[in-house]
């Protein structure tokens, strides 16, 4: 197999190189060096601390919320891309723009804002009190910050594929007799599919990370609306570096697992356009 | 089906790109809508589709009133210059596509689709692609592909848009011969749009020459070729050289040639290139000039003759007429147009 392809530019060794060692440098010795010091703890003991049955209520709370955000987003994001490549209208660039803030706000600055309006006496949060809805300091509320922090990642791998999207593709099908919705589910939805896969795919990613926004506004009842991420720094806090590094690896290994599945099912169903 | 056009109106902006025209297509027809780009060809094959919408005036399929239909109903076929596959979709897929999309009530069973298809995939000759996809196959391949999905849903009419048009000059030749065939074989009503005036003449039953959203002359192709009915059409179907002069007492005068001209101001004198004669003799009616160059082109010869005032006239000869008449570089020679059109003008 030649790895080397001949190419106007030079530098593929340079840029290979700088690329291997940046990723090693970044990623993954911080990585191994995590995994490293779980080793330290023998294998009955990490099974305990990863087993115990609080960690586990909050394996749920950080993968499920992960999960609706992440789907909420992807037909919310669509819609929103859809809106913005589809149609013009007045203040069209300014909501593009809002598209990227919950990037650029500091998440902790999100968490507040977000308990602030949902609490039981907040602006949102008292009409919906009165009907019975509590969305602060439950799941719900989780949720609702994950789907904050999330938004941009489907809008803007979709909003590229959409604009590009030849217009033709529809009026050929139009012409073949088909309806607007079968036009847009045999035709625009398979061309964006992968595009939208990715961006579930960051968000569901960005989502399970997700610390400064959820504390907030998750109200952190253990069993209840407790994260992983918040484990783990409860852990530090009590300067229990293994166990803390043990529920790490565990959050490790199930998102390289979800992020690997995900990344194939989109190259299996992008492989015949190479 | 017979197409009739009337009076159509189509604007974008400030631009008028179908200015009034109205259009008549028999049944069972090939027609070519030939111009150059920005002429309106385009346009006016997307309103008789019903992709675009026009300002004003009226579509008729059959003496049936179909401006205001959908193009879903209008049941058109239409192929797109860059062809607008699906490309998530095997070869079989996006020819089945058509059948696929039906309502419940009138879709026909999956082995009438598959048996449907192939016969379709063995009209374009191209039934050993069927499990392939759009990204494996040539760009002439691919047009054959999108021909056959748009005659899945047996249309009345069939509308090609540049059909040949991001193909190369080989393939092009090779598939319009093959387009030519196949209309004669299934006689469905066709029209397409085309900036080739060889494509346009080699194809059509019936050539419509457009000019800024307009229709300078409608024929067959000889008609157009042989008997242009405008200036614009004189050019644009062929070479042609143009001398501007002067009518002087019923004579326009071309260097040291004299025309016949109708009475007026001024003249342009047209002569295609491969309908001037040599001479090594003068005569009334024959340009006196200087050849600059010999080219050989396969078949014929081209040369450049310079004549009065440094104009350059195009001289085409068959190689056995250049052999005979062993014109050289440099030499006097006297232009003897066999055919020409003067247009005068006040």
């Amino acid at each position: 197999m030649k790895w080397k392809q001949s190419s106007v530019l030079p530098g593929f060794n340079l840029a290979l190189g700088y690329s291997v060692l940046y990723l090693s440098l970044i990623v993954l010795l911080p990585l191994a060096a995590l995994i490293s010091k779980s080793m330290g703890l023998d294998w009955a003991s990490f099974w305990a601390i990863v087993t115990e049955p609080r960690v586990v209520a909050s394996y749920k709370v950080t993968f499920g919320a992960s999960l609706i955000a992440a789907l909420i987003n992807l037909f919310v994001g669509l819609l929103i891309a859809w809106v913005l490549v589809r149609y013009s209208f007045p203040g069209k660039r300014f909501i593009d723009a809002l598209v990227d803030l919950p990037f650029a706000l500091p998440t902790a600055v999100a968490g507040i804002a977000l308990a602030t309006l949902y609490a039981p006496n907040g602006l949102l949060g008292a009409p919906l009190d009165r009907l019975g809805i509590k969305i602060a300091f439950t799941p719900a509320g989780i949720v609702l910050a994950l789907t904050f922090i999330t938004l941009p990642f489907v809008v803007r791998t979709v909003q590229p594929v959409l604009e590009d999207m030849e217009k033709e593709l529809e009026e050929a099908a139009s012409s073949l007799g088909a309806t607007r919705w079968q036009i847009f589910y045999r035709v625009i939805l398979p061309t964006i599919f992968p595009a939208l896969l990715t961006g579930f795919t960051l968000a569901f990613a960005r989502a399970i990370g997700e610390f400064g926004s959820v504390i907030f506004i998750a109200g952190n009842m253990p069993f209840k609306s407790e994260i992983t991420p918040l484990m783990i720094i409860s852990k530090l806090e009590q300067y229990d570096y293994l166990g803390a590094s043990a529920i790490a690896v565990v959050m490790l290994v199930v998102s390289f697992a979800l992020l690997l599945m995900i990344n194939g099912l989109q190259w299996w169903m992008t492989r015949h356009r190479r | 089906m017979s197409i009739e056009i009337r009076n159509i109106v189509k604007t974008f902006g400030d631009f008028k790109a179908l200015n009034d025209l109205s259009l008549n297509v028999e049944s069972g027809e090939l027609i070519a809508l030939l111009g150059p780009s920005g002429c309106g060809k385009t346009s006016l094959l997307r309103v008789i589709a019903g992709l675009e919408t026009p300002d004003s005036g009226q579509i008729l399929f059959h003496g049936e009133d179909t401006t205001d239909r959908h193009v879903r109903e209008r049941q058109v076929g239409f192929v797109f210059q860059h062809y607008a596959l699906f490309r998530h979709m095997t070869v079989f897929e996006n020819v089945a596509f058509g059948l696929r999309v039906r309502p419940k009530s009138t879709r026909p069973s999956d082995a009438e689709i598959k048996r449907k298809v192939h016969e379709l995939l063995n009209l374009v000759q191209l039934d050993w692609l069927a499990d392939r996809y759009p990204a494996q196959l040539s760009g002439g391949q691919r047009q054959r592909i999108a021909l056959a999905r748009a005659l899945a849903v047996e249309p009345k009419v069939l509308l090609l848009d540049e059909p040949f048009g991001a193909l190369d000059t080989k393939v092009r030749k090779e598939l319009r011969r093959w387009l030519r065939r196949l209309h004669d074989e299934i006689n469905v009503t066709s029209v397409f749009v085309t900036h080739d005036q060889e494509e346009a003449l080699e194809v059509a039953d019936r050539v419509v020459v457009m000019n800024q959203g307009k229709i300078e002359q409608i024929g067959t192709p000889s008609q157009v070729y042989d008997t242009p009915a405008s200036p614009f059409v004189y050019q644009f179907l062929g070479d042609v050289n143009l001398f501007h002069s002067r009518v002087h007492e019923g004579w326009a005068k071309v260097g040291s040639g004299q025309f016949a001209a109708e009475p007026g101001e001024h003249a342009t004198v047209y002569v295609r290139p491969h309908e001037i004669d040599l001479s090594r003799v003068a005569s009334l009616h024959a340009i006196e000039g200087t050849i600059t160059h010999i080219r050989l082109l396969g078949a014929t010869v081209r040369l450049e003759v310079e004549v009065a005032d440094k104009e350059v006239v195009e001289v085409e000869l068959t190689r056995e007429r250049q052999l005979e008449g062993a014109w050289q570089v440099a030499e006097t020679v006297y232009l003897v147009p066999r055919e020409s059109k003067i247009i005068t003008a006040a």
